[in-house]
This record gives C-alpha cells, sequence and structure tokens, in this order.
C-alpha cells in the first residue's frame, strides 16, 4: 500500500514537470463546449431562395410576397433569366429556386390550374427536406386563399386548421441542452482512455516499465498509480462541465446531483478500463493513441446517439451500439439534466454499463503480467 | 562448500520458432562477479531476464538466492538488484525524487531511506546535486544513479545488463570500481558486457553464442586453451592486402583483424615472425612492427564463435 | 531537395516497420467510412408516432394519412389519455404524439380555428426540430386543402400546384449529404494524428539531437517529414473515395483531376497542422491532446458537416473561416455532386493553399528556432 503512494506521488511529480498540460486539460471542456454549444443547430430558417417570374404580374407579385414575408425563405434574387438558377444553385448562392411560368396571371384570373415549379438543391437533404416542406406548405396556402376569395359574397366563412406544437424536455429546442451531456462524456473518454493508455505506454516506450518489473511493485499497484491520476482529473472535469452547462449556459438541470455524479464514476471505470485494455496490446505512445482514437474513440462518437440518432441507423447495426459503454452513459446524464428522471428510468443502462467496465478491466489485467509468458 | 548464489540448469527459452537460450546450465558463487560475453543477440539479455523474474523459462529451472524463478517470480525482487542497459530513470525527475521513489518500493522507511539517499548521493558524486533533474546528467553520473537506485534495498545479488553503454572510459573504470567494492562487501554481481576489456574485471566468465554457452571459466584459464599458441601482431598501412598474403602462410594458421592490426594466429608450436617479414616483404607491403603478443580475450572469443559457428553448420 | 528525400525515406522506413500503425492509417479510414456511411443519418424516416384521435372522420383520416404518406411518419401507438402518451414519451418509445380535437371538422366549417396538438420530444434538439417543421408544413398543407375543398363544395383540382424538382440528390438521402463530410473529417483526423506525433516523437526518445545537428535546411526537414505521410493520407483518402462510390454510389460529376488537386491541398493542410502542433509541444500526450482538440472538434462541428454554418451565429460563422475542412466540404460537395468546375471552387481552392501555406511556414519557423 505505501509502495501505492510512492507511485502515486511520482506521478504527479512528473505532471507537475509538463506544465502545459494542465491549461490544456481544463481549457479542453470549456473550449468544446462553448463551440458545441452555440454552434450545433439543424434549423432551418432564412432558407436562400431565387424567384425565377417568368410572369411578372402583380398576381405573381403577390405570390413572391409570401415567400418573401415568411421567415422560413430569404428571397436573394428574383431574375426573368432561367439560366440564373444554374448558377446560383451551384454556387450556393439559392438552395432553392421558385420557378413561375408565364401565364401565371392570366391563369389565376381566369380560375385555371396553373403549376408552379420549387426546385431544391438536394446536395443538403435535411434543408431541402425541410424547405421543399415549407414552401409546398406556402404554395398550398396561396391556393387556398385564392379558392376562398372566388366563392360568391355572403358565402359561410371557412375555419382553418393551426398546430399547437410542444416540445418536452427542452422546450427551445436547444442544441446545448442535447449535446452537453455527449461533450462531457466524450471529454471523459478522451482524459482518460486515451491519456491514461499513453500514460502507461510511456513507461513501457522509454524502458522504465521493466525496472518497475524487477521491483515488489504488484501490478494492480501499478495499474491503480497510473490510472488515478487520470481518473481524478475526470472527476474534476465532470464537476467543471457540469458547472459549466449550469451557470454560464444555463441548462436547467432537473435530477439528482449525487446521482449523476456516481453513475460518472462507473462510467469512468469503464473509460479507465478501456485505456488500461489499450495500453496491453500497444506497444509505444503512437500505436496507443491510434488504436484508442480510431478503434474506440471514434466508433463511440458516431455510434453512441451522441449527434446521429440510434433508431435511423440500420438494423444490422444496432445491435452493435448496445456494446458501447457511451450509449448507456448518454441516456443517464440526458435522462438526470432533461427529464430529471432517476434510477428507475435507467436502471438497465446503469447495470450494463457497470458490467461493462468490469468486464474491460478483468479482461485488461488478465492481459497485463509482470512476467512475461 | 559454499551454496551457489545462483544455480542454473538447462535454462531454455523459445519465442515461437527461435531458441534464443539453448539449455544454458551454470552456478554462481555468492560474492563472484560472474560475466556474461557474447556478441549482440546471443542470448545474455534474455537469460538476464528470465533470472530477474521478468521473463518464464520455457523449460529448465534457474535458482536465485535459492528460490525458483520459473515457479515463483515475484519472490526474488526483493531480494535483487537490477539495472538495465537503457539506465531506466526518470527523466523529469531530480536525482534524489528518483531515489526517493525507488527506495519506496523497495520498502524502505523513512529513516533507512534518508540513510541510503545520502549514500546513493555520496557513491555517484552527487553529493550537492540532489536536486537535479535527471534529464540534465551526463552519461556518467547517470550510470551511477542507476546503479545507486538498484541497490538501495541492500540486495546480495545485483543483475546488471549492458551497465556501461555509451559510457566515457574513465566513468566505466569508476563504475567498476564501484562493482569491485560491492563484490568486497560480498555482494554476488552477474554482468552482461559485451566490451572484452570489461570482461578482464570478472572472477569468471562464461561465453555465449547462439543461445549456448560456448566456453565458461576464469579469465585465466579461458586464456590458457591458447597457451602454447602464439599470435603476432602485425601493423601495417595495407591492412586487406597483408591478411591474403599472411592468410597461406604454412606457419600461421588464421588470420583476422584485430582493430586497426592483424592477428596471425601461428600454428603450435611455431614461434617465429621470421616468415611473416618475409613475405611482406616480398609481396612489397610495409611493415610498422610485428610482435609476439599474448592471446587476448577478443582473440580466445573470436575463435570460439569461429568454432562454435563451424560446428553449428 | 535530395536531403529532404533522404529524411522522407527514413521516416517511411520507420513507419513502415510500425506495422500496425501503417495498417490503422490505410485501411482503417476507409473501413470505418462503410461502418459510418451505414450507419449514420439525419432523414427522418419512420419516426414513431403516437395518435389521439378523438374526431374520427374523414377529415381527421386525412390530416393522419397525410403524416402516413409523407414517409417521415410511422404510427405506432393509439393512446387513449395524456397519461398514456405521457409514459410513452419518457420510455421513449414514440418520439410525437398527435391529438386530433374533437368538433376539429364543426370549427373548420364555423369559420373558426381548431388546434391540433402536437407533442415532440425534445431530447434530440436535432431531429426534433426537422420533426417541428414537418409536422408544421404538413398541417398546414392539409388545412389548405380542407379549405379549398370546403369552398369549392366538392374535391377539385387546387388552384396552384406544387411541382418539386430535387437536383443532385433525387432521393434526399442525406448519405450523400454526409459522406463527403465523413471522408474531410476521418482524413483529417488521420493526417493530423499521423504527424502530430512525429516531431515530439523524437524529443521524446531523445534523438532529437541528432536532428538539431544534422546539416539539413529546416525546410527540406519539414518538407521530408511529411512526404511519407503525404503519400499515406492521398492513398488512404482515395481509398475511402472508392468506398464512398462503390457502396453509397457517391457520384463523381466533376473532373478528376480537379478532386485530385483538391484532395491533395486538403491533405497538406491537415498535415501542416498536425505538424505545427508537433513542434510546439514536449510531450507526445500533450500533442495529442492539442491535436485532437483542433482538428476534431472543428470539423466535426465547424465544418458545415452536418450542422449549416449558415445558422450559426455571427461570432461562430468568423471562426468557422480558420477551419480548413470548411473550405474543402464545399469545394468536395460542388465538384462531386454537382459537377461544377475550378471557376467555382477557386476560392476554396486558394484559401486551403493560404492556409498550407501558413501552417507550413509557422512550423518551419518554429523549427528553425528550436534547432539554434
Amino acid at each position: 500500500m505505501r509502495r501505492l503512494f510512492f507511485l502515486i506521488r511520482k506521478e504527479f511529480q512528473e505532471l507537475r514537470r509538463n506544465p502545459r498540460m494542465f491549461p490544456v486539460i481544463f481549457i479542453a471542456p470549456v473550449v468544446q463546449l462553448a463551440i458545441l454549444g452555440y454552434a450545433a443547430t439543424t434549423d432551418v430558417k432564412n432558407v436562400p431562395l431565387v424567384v425565377v417570374d417568368a410572369d411578372r404580374s402583380p398576381v405573381s407579385r403577390d405570390l413572391i410576397g409570401r415567400f418573401e414575408g415568411s421567415p422560413y425563405f430569404t428571397v436573394v434574387h428574383v431574375t426573368s433569366d432561367d439560366g440564373d438558377v444554374l448558377r446560383d444553385i451551384e454556387t450556393r448562392r439559392a438552395w432553392m429556386a421558385l420557378s413561375i411560368p408565364p401565364g401565371y396571371g392570366a391563369a389565376v384570373s381566369n380560375r385555371r390550374s396553373v403549376t408552379v415549379q420549387v426546385i431544391a438543391d438536394g446536395s443538403d437533404a435535411n434543408s431541402a427536406g425541410l424547405g421543399l416542406g415549407y414552401a409546398s406548405a406556402l404554395l398550398a396556402e396561396g391556393a387556398a386563399d385564392l379558392a376562398l376569395a372566388r366563392r360568391p359574397a355572403g358565402a359561410p366563412a371557412i375555419g382553418t386548421i393551426a398546430a399547437r406544437i410542444r416540445v418536452w424536455f427542452n422546450p427551445q429546442l436547444l442544441s446545448q441542452h442535447f449535446m452537453v451531456p455527449g461533450v462531457l462524456a466524450l471529454l471523459l473518454m478522451v482524459i482518460t482512455t486515451v491519456l491514461g493508455a499513453m500514460a502507461v505506454v510511456r513507461e513501457k516506450e522509454l524502458g522504465t516499465l521493466e525496472q518497475l518489473n524487477v521491483t515488489p511493485l504488484k501490478r494492480w499497484e501499478l495499474t491503480v498509480g497510473k490510472l488515478l491520476p487520470f481518473g481524478l482529473i475526470g472527476i474534476i472535469d465532470v464537476l467543471l462541465v457540469v458547472a459549466l452547462a449550469v451557470l454560464w449556459f444555463q441548462i436547467p438541470f432537473r435530477g439528482s446531483f449525487p446521482l449523476l455524479f456516481a453513475l460518472s464514476l462507473v462510467y469512468l471505470l469503464c473509460t479507465l478500463g478501456l485505456g488500461l485494455f489499450v495500453s496491453t496490446v500497444s506497444d509505444n505512445q503512437q500505436q496507443a493513441m491510434m488504436t484508442a482514437v480510431f478503434f474506440f474513440m471514434m466508433p463511440m462518437i458516431y455510434l453512441s446517439g451522441f449527434i446521429f440518432p440510434i433508431e435511423n441507423m440500420p438494423a444490422i447495426i444496432q445491435p452493435i451500439t448496445y456494446l458501447i459503454p457511451l450509449r448507456y452513459y448518454l441516456v443517464i446524464v440526458r435522462g438526470i439534466f432533461l427529464k430529471g428522471v432517476g434510477l428507475e428510468s435507467f436502471w438497465r443502462e446503469a447495470l450494463l454499463m457497470l458490467g461493462w467496465g468490469v468486464a474491460v478491466l478483468m479482461l485488461a489485467t488478465m492481459r497485463s503480467k509482470k512476467t512475461l509468458g | 562448500m559454499l551454496i551457489p548464489a545462483v544455480t542454473v540448469r538447462d535454462l531454455t527459452r523459445r519465442f515461437g520458432a527461435f531458441l534464443a537460450v539453448d539449455h544454458v546450465s551454470f552456478d554462481v558463487a555468492p560474492g563472484e562477479i560472474f560475466g556474461f560475453l557474447g556478441s549482440n543477440g546471443a542470448g545474455k539479455s534474455t537469460t538476464i531476464r528470465m533470472l530477474c523474474g521478468l521473463l518464464k523459462p520455457s523449460s529448465g529451472s534457474a535458482l536465485v538466492g535459492g528460490i525458483d524463478v520459473g515457479r515463483d517470480p515475484e519472490g526474488v525482487k526483493q531480494r535483487i538488484g537490477y539495472m538495465s542497459q537503457r539506465f531506466s530513470l526518470y527523466e523529469l525527475l531530480t536525482v534524489e525524487e528518483n531515489i526517493t521513489f525507488f527506495g519506496g518500493l523497495y520498502g524502505l522507511d523513512d529513516r533507512k531511506l534518508a540513510e541510503r539517499l545520502a549514500f546513493t548521493l555520496t557513491m555517484a558524486g552527487l553529493e550537492g546535486r540532489g536536486r537535479t533533474l535527471t534529464r540534465d546528467l551526463a552519461g556518467g553520473w547517470r550510470q551511477r544513479l542507476a546503479l545507486g537506485c538498484a541497490i538501495l534495498h541492500e540486495p546480495r545479488i545485483l543483475f546488471l545488463d549492458e551497465p556501461t553503454g555509451g559510457v566515457d572510459p574513465v566513468s566505466r573504470r569508476q563504475f567498476w570500481q564501484l562493482i569491485d567494492r560491492l563484490s568486497d562487501e560480498g555482494v554476488t554481481v552477474f554482468v552482461t558486457t559485451h566490451y572484452l576489456d570489461e570482461a578482464e574485471h570478472c572472477h569468471r566468465l562464461a561465453l555465449m553464442h547462439a543461445g549456448r554457452i560456448a566456453a565458461m571459466g576464469t579469465v585465466g584459464e579461458l586464456k590458457s586453451v591458447f597457451a602454447d599458441r602464439a599470435v603476432v601482431e602485425v601493423r601495417t598501412p595495407s591492412p586487406m592486402e597483408a591478411v591474403r598474403a599472411l592468410d597461406d602462410l604454412p606457419s600461421v594458421e588464421k588470420t583476422s583483424l584485430f582493430g586497426t592490426a592483424i592477428h596471425a594466429w601461428l600454428r603450435p608450436g611455431e614461434r617465429s615472425t621470421a616468415p611473416i617479414l618475409e613475405r611482406m616483404a616480398a609481396l612489397g607491403l610495409r611493415v610498422e612492427s610485428a610482435d609476439l603478443v599474448q592471446p587476448s580475450l577478443e582473440d580466445v572469443f573470436m575463435d570460439v564463435v569461429e568454432r562454435a559457428g563451424g560446428t553449428a553448420a | 531537395m535530395r536531403k529532404a528525400l533522404a529524411v522522407g525515406r527514413k521516416e517511411f522506413a520507420q513507419i513502415v516497420r510500425d506495422r500496425r500503425t501503417l495498417l490503422i492509417l490505410l485501411f482503417v479510414p476507409a473501413f470505418f467510412l462503410m461502418l459510418y456511411g451505414y450507419a449514420l443519418n439525419f432523414d427522418i424516416r419512420h419516426v414513431r408516432l403516437a395518435v389521439m384521435d378523438r374526431e374520427h372522420n374523414a377529415d381527421s383520416r386525412e390530416l393522419l394519412s397525410s403524416f402516413t404518406n409523407s414517409t417521415y411518419f410511422d404510427i405506432v401507438a393509439t393512446p387513449t389519455s395524456m397519461g398514456e402518451i405521457e409514459r410513452m414519451m419518457n420510455e421513449g418509445r414514440v418520439r410525437v404524439a398527435l391529438v386530433i380535437p374533437e368538433g376539429m371538422s364543426r370549427d373548420l366549417r364555423n369559420g373558426k380555428t381548431a388546434y391540433v396538438q402536437v407533442i415532440i420530444n425534445g431530447d434530440n434538439a436535432n431531429t426534433a426540430s426537422t420533426v417541428f417543421g414537418y409536422a408544421q408544413a404538413i398541417v398546414r398543407g392539409v388545412s389548405a386543402q380542407l379549405q379549398i375543398r370546403l369552398a369549392a363544395g366538392r374535391a377539385v383540382a387546387p388552384p396552384i400546384a406544387v411541382e418539386p424538382r430535387i437536383w443532385y440528390n433525387p432521393e434526399l438521402q442525406s448519405t450523400l449529404f454526409l459522406v463527403p463530410g465523413l471522408i474531410g473529417f476521418i482524413v483529417m483526423i488521420s493526417a493530423v494524428v499521423s504527424t502530430s506525433l512525429s516531431i515530439v516523437r523524437e524529443k521524446e526518445r531523445g534523438t532529437w539531437e541528432q536532428v538539431r545537428m544534422a546539416p539539413i535546411s529546416t525546410v527540406s526537414y519539414v518538407v521530408g517529414k511529411t512526404i511519407p505521410y503525404f503519400f499515406i493520407s492521398m492513398l488512404s483518402a482515395f481509398l475511402i473515395i472508392g468506398a464512398a462510390m462503390a457502396l453509397f454510389g457517391l457520384p463523381v460529376r466533376g473532373s478528376w483531376v480537379l478532386l485530385f488537386c483538391l484532395v491533395a491541398l486538403y491533405v497538406t493542410s491537415a498535415l501542416g497542422t498536425g505538424l505545427l502542433v508537433s513542434t510546439l509541444v514536449d510531450s507526445q500526450a500533450l500533442a495529442f491532446l492539442i491535436g485532437l482538440l483542433i482538428s476534431l472538434l472543428p470539423t466535426f462541428i465547424l465544418s458545415g458537416f452536418i450542422f449549416p454554418i449558415a445558422s450559426m451565429p455571427e461570432p461562430i460563422q468568423v471562426i468557422t473561416y480558420a477551419v480548413p475542412a470548411r473550405y474543402f466540404l464545399a469545394a468536395l460537395r460542388g465538384v462531386v455532386l454537382k459537377g461544377v468546375g475550378l471557376g467555382i471552387v477557386a476560392p476554396q481552392i486558394a484559401a486551403l493553399g493560404l492556409y498550407s501555406l501558413i501552417v507550413l511556414g509557422l512550423a518551419s519557423l518554429r523549427l528553425a528556432k528550436e534547432r539554434g
């Protein structure tokens, strides 16, 4: 036990002599959070629109006015030249185009049906889909107004159906609320898994591991000693991120903090164990880093539901996501932050996460031996 | 009869199909300086790692301080000291911090730790420099510091793996004085090296080649193999031509390059340099000197390796 | 130049010997493109919808069928109380709930406004806002349709018919949108990660002295260090593009030459970034952290990969000008999906070129200083 103390002291002595680490480790969360918090939004508003008005009548200008008045669109160009459409869309000056055919005004005045073309730049599928939806709705409303106006005077008024939309758990649809738990989890993984793995492998790479193996220092003492500092940093990061989220970004915290803390410790168990495992399969720091980043971190970012929803993934891939502890941690953190629920809602996830952590630690411990066989 | 400090019987280690250590057997007496010689890849480091409990033997046994390392690798760790080729110190720690750290790992209490700290600083000549970062120490100081860290817990058996690599000759000599002192105090020192001049320091030597012990004995015993053989050391500005010229002389058994000179091994019974001088003159090759010398350890080693290589094929 | 090649050759030999790293750098990116390309999309399809229809007539059925016909929504439950809805939402069994009020048709014929409730699970703000948009549009569309029918007294053709056209991506597969972004992301990470350790490693292992003493100009050294990684990254990048073409039908509608130049410039900018990081720190762990910080997140978030830059707040938009992936992505999408030519992407190419010069220049300066 006393040996462990000496090892931990040495780790801190070494860390102290690498002073640039600290600001990076603690500024990283702030920066990540800030960027993500402000930048991450898929809202589609002010879609740039180019209008080809081949009719140029008051009637067509009315229609254009509808689009100008809508918050969803910004009319950037009104032209009578068809060729402008291609140019504008290629340069992304416009993402959509509205093409009003010649004779539009005459058709409307004579109560004939007329077709209007709407073009969307499909390379941005998300915006295109929504943009088309809005345009269709606007044009439908234009058509309805025309139909209502054509009725004889004195006809009974016709009402509308409107949607009253409520968003639960995140009424302002702020991406931050969604992103912060993900950032926290990601951060913890970078710090504990990758840095932890590199720290252990560094001894291997520089040759001091052999010297340690020759002393009475036990393997578990070495593991705990090397990973503890990173565990501590991880805990501080949890506190830091939660504080930032609540105090700066004003993300509501509706659940129990002790529960969040306890389950974060379980998550840390998973990430540290993973770091240890990575160190047993790597010979030098570069390998450790690449293995951790490519084989664990990136899949975890993509397949855990951090940004991309799991239910959108093809059926074959969904089972794989069950292997990712980040998936469970995200459910838990989002649940605690946004829904204010507790273990009764995610006891399954908590248990699975714990199991994962224990399993990976056992696997890693089996692989790391003082005496090579 | 003293119980040997280290007893090795048929120690073998395989890495896949490669046989790194091939049924090696020897004993080391307490207080002895036992040298393990061989070129790189001969199996020296592998052997030492097995004796330290760092590597599990594929077969055979090794008793270190009475403990079977194959079965109980952890058991020896408190009793032995080990210093590796790389010195394995923490660059970012100061001299004192390194000593304190390793002392703590060996379970030294505060009082003992302070005592050994002072001793090590003196022994390594680092008094007053305890606060220096290890990274800033020159080769020779580092070497002595590494040795100091290996003996903090006063082990009776010490394993040194190429401890003088990349260190200047003066430091090397100082280092060996320390080893001698330890040996005088009864510490058994097992050292591997490929510097043959250092091997002269050892009480006994084992020459390792291709995983086997090719020759073993005291320095005198090894050299005496050639007691009746003479070697002529020829210095000439044209060594390559000289080698070819002298190789087929009847009185010469073989020639080899020895540093910048040539060693010509005379056949048993021959003692004269005359035929050599004649042949060199005949071919118009200048001779700076041609003297009879005692076969050195290097000659012995080269001979052993050649013969082993010859029979192994 | 010859000395640069010597440095390059040595670096290459070292890379090749570290078999695992080489394999990771070459093949893993393509493999992961496969994985992510299949797994990731933002398509709003089959959103689980719960419906509580209190009206049960032709009008309400028309509203419901508009939702299901849109292909975005699947009706998976018909709860009978708000409590049930709440439970389903909490457990995540449904993501949207639609409550059609009693008397909707009557209100419509009496000139009043009937309110349909739409409850959306907001925990995934991205998909939630998209669902919000679609739900809104669908309801408005149905309202107008019903109005037209009521006004004419019978089913008629609407006065204005819409003919939608989707260019470049008729199926609106978000994959085609995401895959170029994935390419940019993966290439960036690989490049930065491989070079960020290259110089620091020498310092940590103690071979730095040799570098300082070597009779080679700093610029040559920098070029030499970068060359092997350039080839590896280019190879990897085109393996990814190949995989994208084979598996996801990514078209290359523009010029291959232009594509090649574009990728080469991007790779250079990424390598330069990694190299710059390597010159700034003393430990490999720190190099990794910083490299990751300035490449992972910015490329992920600020390049237009997923989130449209135009929707970001002004100050953040300014920051995106410093992210090379931004230019690469805009140009890549243009070249492969739209087949545009040099004239259109010239600004992006220039930006990438400028960025590369800056980072490589800074790295050289820094290195020259350290060599004394």
